[in-house]
Order: structure tokens, then C-alpha cells, then sequence
């Protein structure tokens, strides 16, 4: 049986924007295994990002955990406060890699420097040994000729290289846990499948646990062995990928999956899902996503639903668990994905 | 507004030269080309400007004292009968051999070079010592600023700058003066023997400085706190104060050292209004000197040498920022930071 | 979910039954009332010190223009005299009968000042104004024509290279002084910033994507202009205009000191200010700079004040 590394519980974060409160993660629960790779999916503004920031310390200045609890190694990060005991993890034992690889460095730093700040504040190890340690992770990030590389600046890369750079400082100090952040989102579609490979290769070779960011279902397909579903701050739904692509419960993952391209039915028109997220500044009552869904349960709109277990690694937050709900059909290409599953787990 | 040393009035502008790819040395050639161009254009429309004056200006008071045949005289004596080229070409002659032309009036004959170089060391004293003091304690307000911000330290600053930019420096430095002496027991005027008088004229001088560098190194620090590359810093683990020195700090002083060379050299020129105030013998009391005496030769002089300053360091500005900066060399697109 | 009412709330079987789908509802789930003017006004009228100077500037203004009309007030240039000695009232201090007291030739300071601002505050909005006109006709042709570009940019580069005092000095020091020619002045060089953003964003028009997405889906140009640029736009040359305003009684406080400055006839702050200056080393006359110092500081920190929070209300990052 895999190993629990981080837990997070009934997390709830705040914002507060110009004298108003925004709720952006309202009650989420994630189970994180290690060695395993985590995919949160979700739309824009969903909170993924907002939720995995906060693993290290690192909400914006205007945000704050109101309630819930992280426990990773023993310990309630949740309730860390400042940089000093944040010191001891962020980094260090969880690292994040972001989106845009061309704003993530230092423009005026050598990238050498940027990789070596890091080797040298978490391993104390003095400047020539940091060196060769940097140029060792260069080349492990796949960097040709990494000696001249070391004193070059971010202009002088590629997007692609750039983002090896940043996986490179994330993976400096040998983190268990890494965080990925939309890694391939404003890179080329070529380039994208490279960091993917390069994260996988990475991951056996430093024993990591990967949390991917994404809303690119194709990505997700291809390296999560857990995914979670994430709407208006919550985890709607929490599988492994097999639960989730071949036995969805949720109807907004079901609509999620729908509207994939790859898994529609041939002349069928492609399934798109109708308005819009909730606002978060005002209290969602129910299932938020009840007001764009065709099928809600009256009690939708009146209570939220909890986590029902569908199996040992699947949960769903939906009434239609519930015994007393009416037996609901689920679109067809849902259906036609169950089958495959039946199909291919006998 | 109004007084040329304050250093930073413009908006930060993007390095011109960041459009052409080359090296830093074409660019510095470049630049250099430009200024020189803007400094002989500067030049002959002063020059010309100056000759559409009326030429009372060149008598002084005794004007009406002399006949009209007198007056020819005095002006052909000065070459200013001859046609406008002619008199262009003998000014940057003279220019060339280091002659800005004599005084008439306030003081009659005197080479305007030897009324000159005596003044440059009192203003150039004063403003090395405003400069470190704007620069120090500028630098500090600011930075502690970006780091509170939003908080009644911050507030504290941003009214200081609010009140040194909106009011008028006269208004203020008169106030200074009137009381400041008295509360302080410091003389008024300046004396160069007596050590306590160059308190506060320097601190005046400083004033006006420390609001300029204080309020830009704070917003160019607050615009960095919230780049990316300041995220993945704090991702990687380093604790708030290096993030601030190592990574902003450092980011944020590059579009500051633009305006170094201009306000190092500015200092040469003096303060207008405080060398005035606190009779202080150097350049901008000089100018003022100059202009209620309508002395147009050494109005002329005067303008010159002070847009040479400025041009020239604005020059120097931008070769500090492609020196320090290694992405304006090869950007290929206009500063974009 | 453990309260009494959550739970028969979870018994009532009723519940479980398909709710009525109205897709216009589902809309409204992120349905947001936002406009952009209506924000702006919001975040601006938070900021108190702003809305603070806001009404102490329509207080002094309207007072400015309402002032002459009063009973009882004097001519600021009507010399004083003693009604038993027949000599001039000079440097009476502030009485129930001179406000503010009188200058050293008899004038009443009360009635020079608000002349004085009246005068001040006529220069600084020609000024602004002048400044805003020119530069966007400027920044317009530069930014659309683009033969013209690469001249206009030289002598652009020329121009700013010049320190903008220096200018001013030249300009007023060929021109005898008059409010005229003080604001040719100071507009000689103040529409440079203001042409050089606007020729900036003539090219983001042209150029960002989003402009260009919108002009493909077929949106009218002008509807672009109005919506996508003219927001931006509106707020950077109200915020130039706010900051115009101090700038130039500023300067022409600098001018009138150097010796450039309006005749004694015409009040303006920054020769009232100069008087002051003359004799403030006698104590009891220093109400003579005072005062003029006041309102002249009123008056520049409000505009700044009230310039800046609205740039900062008009700035979109900043609306909630």
C-alpha cells in the first residue's frame, strides 16, 4: 500500500480585496501518496493554484488559512506563520515550478547564481562545491554544455531551456515533494511533451511526488496516476485517473470530460458547458455547480453534498450517491467510457 | 518642479537603443553621436535665439548715454554687426578655443570663464553633499517603504514625497530658513569659515532628492515584488530579506542608475534657489544674478553649460544602463523590461 | 451537518427530485455588475484623504470666483489710506477689517491673494490644457504617420534631452514677462510626456492582440477606440492634467523668483509668495509670506493628491 506523504483537511482560505472577503477554497480534502503523480484539474479560477500554494506558505499577502489543517511530516503546515518555519519546508522538502518559464527568472542573474542561491542555502555548502553540484543539475535537467551555460542570463535561453532552469532550481535541493504549476502551458506543443518526460524521468531518479496543476486533460491522462477535480474552491471529485476517466461520478466531471474533443462520439455535436463559475465574493449555497447543471436535485440548491465513497481510492462530492436520488443517466460519451472500463478491468 | 538639481523629474524612459541589436560599444557611439548632435543643435538655436533679442541687452546701463553713432561702435567691437552666420561661426570658434565670450554687465570685461571657474567649487561641494545624502537616505526611505507598504510607515513616506513634490521648493526652502535658523541657532547666510552654515543649505538641497529617489525606488521595487521570478525566489526558499536585497533591491536600482550620472553632475550646476537664499558665490546664484541684470552673454553662457550638463549626463545614464543590464544589448524590442 | 435542521432538511425525500433547469440562471452564477466608470468612482471615493482634497479644491475654487462678488471686498490693487492721516495703510497686520492684513504699499492681502489664485490657477489649467491638446495632436500624427515617425522621434530625443527648466528660463527671459507669454513658457516643453504616451498607445491600438482579436470578430473601429483605449487614455490625461496644475504654479513661483515673474499689477501666488520673501526677516510681517504659503500649498497638494488617487481608482488592477 502506498504511503500518505501530505494530507490536507477541510482546507478554507481567505482573501480579503479592498475591504471585501473572497472565499477561494471553500472545504477542500486531498490525500497526496508518495512517489505518486497528483493531477488537480480544473477551470481558470477554480482555486488549484491558490490550493497548492498554500502547501508553501505561499498565498498571496492579502490571503490567509481560515480553518482545516496540511499535515505534511507530522506536522500542521497550516499553521506555520512567518518565513522561519516556512524555511524548513519551502524549497526545501516542497518545491513549485510556474507557468511562465520566460518571467520566472531573475533577468539580471546569471542563471548559474539562481541555481546555486538555492544549493548553498539549503545544503551549506561552500561556493565551489555549490558549482559543481549546480552543474550537475544542469545536466540532469538536460542542458547541453552546462559549464558555459552556467554564466549565461535567461535571455540568452529558449522558453523550453528556460523551464528546464526552473525545474532545475526546484529539484536543487532534493524536495519530496514537487509542484508543478501549469509547467507546459506557455510553451510550444513540442517542447511541452519534452518537460513532461523530463519531469517523469525526474521523478524516478529523485524519488519525487509530483502535483501537477493543470486543465489540459490530455496532460493529465498522460502522467497522473491520482487526479482530483476541482470546482469554485473545492475537490469535487477524487480518483485514480482510471476512476476518473472510466467511472466519473460528478456530473461536472462528467460535463468536464464531455467536452474533451478526443472522447466525443463521431458526429455528434461536441458537448460545451453552459455559464459561468460562481462568484466567489458571494456564500455559495449547495453544490456549486448546481446553477449549470441541467439535471440538479432540487437539494442541490439547498445543501451542500458531502464526500460519498464510490470505492477505497474514489470519492465524489454529488447527491446522486445518495440512495434516495433518482437513477441518473450520465451523458453518452461518460457511458461509452464506462464500458471501455468494465471492458478493459475484466 | 523648476529647480535643475533635483535629479528626477522625468519618467523612466526606455533605453533608445534597446530597437538596434549591436554591441555595447556601437551603441555608446550611437548615443554618443545623438548627444553630441542635440548639444550643437542646442547651441546654435540658444546662439540664434539670443541675437533676436534687442540689443540694449549688450549695453548695460549706458544705453542712453551714448549717440547712435557710439552705440555702432560698441557693437561692432562685440562682432554683432556682422550677418548672423559670420557670428555663429566666430562664436564656435571661440567656443572651439574654450571662450564663452565676457560679461557686460555684471561684471563688465571679465571673461565669462573666469567668472565661472571660482563658483564651481562651492556648488560642486554642496551638491556632492546633498547628492550622498539624497542618495543614502533616499534609498532607505524607499526600500523600508516597498518593504511596509501599506502601512503607517509607507504613509509617512508617500505624505513626505507628496508634500516635497506638490509644493513649490521656494515655498518650503523659505520656511526652512526662517525657522530652521532660529530653532537651531544657525547662522542665515552663508559663510565659508564658518562650518555651521553649510548645515542646512545641504539639507535643503537633499530635501528634494531624497522625495525623488525614495518615491522610484519604491514603486520600481514594489513593480518588481510582483514579477514572477520574485515568486519562484520565495519558492526556492530564501527568507524575505534576501528576496528584497538580493533579488528586488538589485532589479530595481537598474532603472534608478539611469539618472545617476545626471544628478552626480547636476551638482556641479548648484541649486538655484538655495545658493540664492543663503548667498552662497556659486553657478546658480549665478544664473540668477545674470538674468535680473540681463546680462545676455552670461545668460547664454550659463544656458549652454547647463544643458550640456544635462545632456551629457543623460548620455552617461544611458551607457550605465546597458552596462549593467545584460538583456538591452541584444533585445531586439524597445525596452521591454 | 449535524444540526437538527440539516438533518430534516436530508430526511425530506421531496428534495431528491430534479430541480427546475433554467439556463439563464446558470449565467448568473458569475455575474458580475461591473463597469468601468462606476468602479473607478467607488475605489476613488475610499480613499478619504482624496475625496478630502477633492472638496477642499471645489471649496477654494468656487470660493475663488464667488469672492469678488462679495460685499465688502476690496480691490486687490486699490492702495489703502488712513481715513484721519490720508496715508497709505502699509503692513497692518490682520485686523477685522484686513483679513489678512495689508502689504507694504497699503494693498489689501485678503482680495491679492484670492486675485492671485484666480490668476495662478488661470495660468496652470491654460497650461495643462495647452499641454494636453498639443501633446495628443502631436502624439496622434507621431504614433499614426508612419513616415513621419523616425523625424518626430529624433527631435522628440533632441527636445527631452534638454533639461525642461533650462527652457522655461530661455523662453521667459526673451519674452517680457505677462501671463501670455509665461505660458508659452512653460508649454514649451510640457507636451512632450503627454505626446509621447499617446503615440504609445496610437501603436497599441494598432498592434495589441486584443484590439486586433476584437477588430477580427468585427467590432467598428470607433467602438474599439471608445471602449478599449479611450478609458486608459481618459484617466492618464486627467492624471497629467491634475499634476499640470501644481507643476505649473510651481513654476511660476521659480520664475518670479529668478526675476521673471509677472508685474506687481497682476497678483499672482508666486509674486505674493515673492513679497513675503522680501521682508521675512522682520517677525511681525512674516503673516505676508504666510499666507500666500498656505493656500499655495492648499492648493498644489490637493491637486497632487486628488491626481494621483485617481489615476490609482482609474487603474483596473485596482477594482475589485
Amino acid at each position: 500500500m502506498v504511503q500518505s506523504i501530505l494530507s490536507a483537511k477541510d482546507v478554507v482560505i481567505k482573501f480579503s480585496l479592498r475591504g471585501r472577503v473572497l472565499t477561494a477554497i471553500r472545504g477542500a480534502s486531498l490525500e497526496l501518496y508518495e512517489g505518486q503523480t497528483l493531477a488537480i484539474v480544473g477551470e481558470s479560477g477554480s482555486g488549484k493554484s491558490v490550493f497548492t500554494k498554500s502547501f508553501v506558505g505561499m498565498l498571496d499577502t492579502n490571503g490567509w488559512v481560515e480553518s482545516g489543517s496540511i499535515v505534511f511530516e507530522e506536522q500542521d503546515i497550516a499553521k506555520f506563520k512567518g518565513d522561519k518555519q516556512w524555511s524548513t519546508i519551502r524549497g526545501k522538502k516542497i518545491a513549485m515550478v510556474f507557468q511562465d518559464p520566460m518571467t520566472s527568472l531573475n533577468p539580471l542573474r546569471t542563471i548559474g547564481m539562481q541555481i546555486q542561491e538555492v544549493v548553498e542555502l539549503h545544503h551549506h555548502l561552500k561556493a565551489a562545491e555549490a558549482k559543481k553540484r549546480t552543474i550537475e543539475i544542469l545536466t540532469d535537467v538536460g542542458i547541453s554544455s552546462p559549464e558555459d551555460r552556467y554564466s549565461q542570463f535567461p535571455h540568452e535561453f529558449s522558453g523550453g531551456m528556460r523551464q528546464r532552469v526552473v525545474i532545475a532550481i526546484a529539484i536543487a535541493c532534493n524536495p519530496k515533494i514537487l509542484i508543478c504549476d501549469e509547467p507546459t502551458t506557455a510553451l510550444d506543443v513540442t517542447i511541452q511533451a519534452q518537460i513532461l518526460e523530463l519531469i517523469r524521468k525526474l521523478q524516478e531518479q529523485y524519488n519525487l511526488t509530483v502535483i501537477y496543476i493543470t486543465h489540459d486533460l490530455g496532460v493529465v491522462a498522460n502522467v497522473a496516476d491520482q487526479v482530483a477535480v476541482m470546482y469554485a474552491g473545492d475537490i469535487i471529485e477524487y480518483g485514480t485517473a482510471g476512476d476518473i476517466f472510466y467511472n466519473a461520478q460528478h456530473p461536472y466531471t462528467w460535463a468536464l470530460l464531455s467536452s474533451l474533443p478526443q472522447l466525443g462520439i463521431k458526429g455528434q455535436p461536441l458537448y460545451s458547458i453552459k455559464g459561468t463559475p460562481p462568484n466567489l465574493f458571494n456564500e455559495i449555497k449547495g453544490d456549486a455547480f448546481a446553477p449549470r447543471n441541467p439535471k440538479a436535485l432540487k437539494i442541490d440548491y439547498v445543501e451542500r453534498p458531502p464526500y460519498f465513497q464510490v470505492s477505497p481510492t474514489h470519492y465524489a462530492r454529488t447527491w446522486l450517491l445518495d440512495p434516495r436520488s433518482p437513477k441518473m443517466d450520465p451523458p453518452e460519451t461518460i457511458k461509452h467510457m464506462r464500458e471501455k472500463f468494465v471492458r478493459y478491468s475484466v | 518642479m523648476g529647480i535643475p538639481v533635483t535629479p528626477i523629474q522625468h519618467q523612466p524612459k526606455p533605453v533608445h537603443a534597446s530597437k538596434h541589436s549591436g554591441s555595447l560599444f556601437n551603441y555608446t557611439l550611437k548615443r554618443a553621436g545623438q548627444s553630441l548632435i542635440t548639444v550643437l543643435i542646442v547651441i546654435t538655436v540658444v546662439f540664434l535665439l539670443m541675437r533676436l533679442l534687442p540689443v540694449e541687452g549688450y549695453f548695460g546701463d549706458g544705453y542712453d548715454k551714448l549717440d547712435a553713432s557710439q552705440r555702432e561702435a560698441v557693437l561692432k567691437s562685440m562682432g554683432l554687426l556682422e550677418p548672423w552666420y559670420m557670428q555663429l561661426k566666430n562664436f564656435y570658434v571661440d567656443l572651439f578655443r574654450g571662450d564663452l565670450g565676457t560679461s557686460i554687465i555684471f561684471r563688465p570685461q571679465i571673461p565669462i570663464t573666469e567668472i565661472i571657474g571660482p563658483k564651481i567649487p562651492y556648488s560642486a561641494y554642496f551638491g556632492f553633499a546633498a547628492l550622498l545624502m539624497s542618495l543614502s537616505l533616499g534609498l532607505c526611505l524607499g526600500v523600508f517603504q516597498a518593504r511596509e507598504k501599506g502601512k503607517w510607515f509607507d504613509r509617512l513616506g508617500t505624505g513626505y514625497v507628496v508634500f516635497i513634490n506638490a509644493v513649490p521648493a521656494a515655498v518650503y526652502f523659505l520656511f526652512i530658513q526662517l525657522y530652521a535658523t532660529q530653532a537651531f541657532k544657525l547662522p542665515i547666510l552663508f559663510n565659508k569659515d564658518k562650518p555651521s552654515s553649510w548645515i542646512l543649505p545641504a539639507i535643503c538641497m537633499s530635501l528634494g532628492g531624497i522625495a525623488g529617489y525614495a518615491m522610484w525606488i519604491r514603486r520600481f521595487m514594489v513593480d518588481e515584488l510582483n514579477k514572477d521570478y520574485i515568486k519562484l525566489a520565495r519558492a526556492k526558499g530564501l527568507s524575505n530579506t534576501d528576496v528584497m536585497f538580493k533579488h528586488v533591491l538589485r532589479n530595481a536600482f537598474v532603472p534608478m542608475a539611469q539618472y545617476l550620472p545626471t544628478s552626480l553632475l547636476m551638482t556641479i550646476a548648484g541649486s538655484l534657489y538655495i545658493e540664492s537664499l543663503y548667498s552662497i558665490p556659486g553657478m546658480g546664484g549665478l544664473l540668477i544674478d545674470a538674468i535680473s541684470r540681463q546680462d545676455n552673454p552670461l545668460v547664454q553662457a550659463l544656458v549652454l553649460i547647463y544643458s550640456t550638463i544635462g545632456i551629457f549626463g543623460l548620455f552617461m545614464g544611458d551607457v550605465l544602463m546597458a552596462v549593467i543590464d545584460p538583456r538591452i544589448k541584444l533585445d531586439k524590442k524597445g525596452g521591454a523590461r | 451537518m449535524t444540526t437538527k435542521k440539516n438533518i430534516e432538511i436530508l430526511e425530506n425525500q421531496a428534495l431528491f427530485e430534479l430541480a427546475n433547469y433554467d439556463a439563464s440562471e446558470s449565467e448568473r452564477t458569475g455575474y458580475s455588475d461591473y463597469s468601468y466608470w462606476g468602479s473607478t468612482l467607488k475605489v476613488f471615493l475610499k480613499n478619504k484623504t482624496a475625496v478630502l482634497a477633492l472638496i477642499l479644491l471645489g471649496v477654494l475654487l468656487s470660493f475663488t470666483f464667488v469672492q469678488p462678488y462679495l460685499p465688502g471686498q476690496r480691490d486687490p490693487n486699490e492702495i489703502n489710506l488712513s481715513q484721519e492721516t490720508f496715508r497709505q495703510l502699509r503692513n497692518v497686520k490682520p485686523t477685522s477689517e484686513f483679513w489678512f492684513g495689508t502689504n507694504s504699499i497699503g494693498q489689501d492681502l485678503w482680495a491679492r491673494i484670492w486675485r492671485g489664485t484666480r490668476t495662478s490657477l488661470m495660468i496652470a489649467l491654460l497650461v495643462a490644457t495647452w499641454n494636453i491638446v498639443i501633446g495628443v495632436i502631436v502624439g496622434a500624427v507621431w504614433g499614426y504617420v508612419r513616415s513621419l515617425d523616425r523625424v518626430i522621434t529624433e527631435v522628440y530625443n533632441v527636445l527631452n534631452n534638454i533639461p525642461t527648466t533650462i527652457i522655461m528660463t530661455l523662453f521667459a527671459y526673451m519674452l517680457r514677462p505677462s501671463i501670455s507669454t509665461m505660458v508659452i513658457a512653460m508649454c514649451a516643453t510640457g507636451w512632450l510626456p503627454v505626446s509621447r504616451f499617446v503615440r504609445t498607445q496610437v501603436v497599441i491600438i494598432r498592434d495589441r492582440e486584443y484590439n486586433l482579436a476584437s477588430r477580427c470578430l468585427g467590432t467598428p473601429s470607433t467602438r474599439i477606440i471608445t471602449r478599449n483605449v479611450l478609458p486608459y487614455l481618459v484617466s492618464v490625461i486627467m492624471l497629467r492634467f491634475a499634476l499640470a496644475v501644481p507643476g505649473a504654479i510651481g513654476s511660476e513661483v521659480f520664475l518670479t523668483y529668478i526675476g521673471l515673474g509677472l508685474p506687481l499689477s497682476t497678483p499672482s501666488l508666486g509674486n505674493l509668495v515673492n513679497e513675503g520673501r522680501q521682508i521675512m526677516m522682520i517677525a511681525s510681517m512674516r503673516y505676508q509670506l504666510i499666507f500666500p504659503s498656505v493656500v499655495l500649498s492648499l492648493i498644489t497638494i490637493s491637486f497632487y493628491v486628488m491626481g494621483n488617487a485617481f489615476s490609482d481608482a482609474a487603474d483596473p488592477r485596482n477594482h475589485v
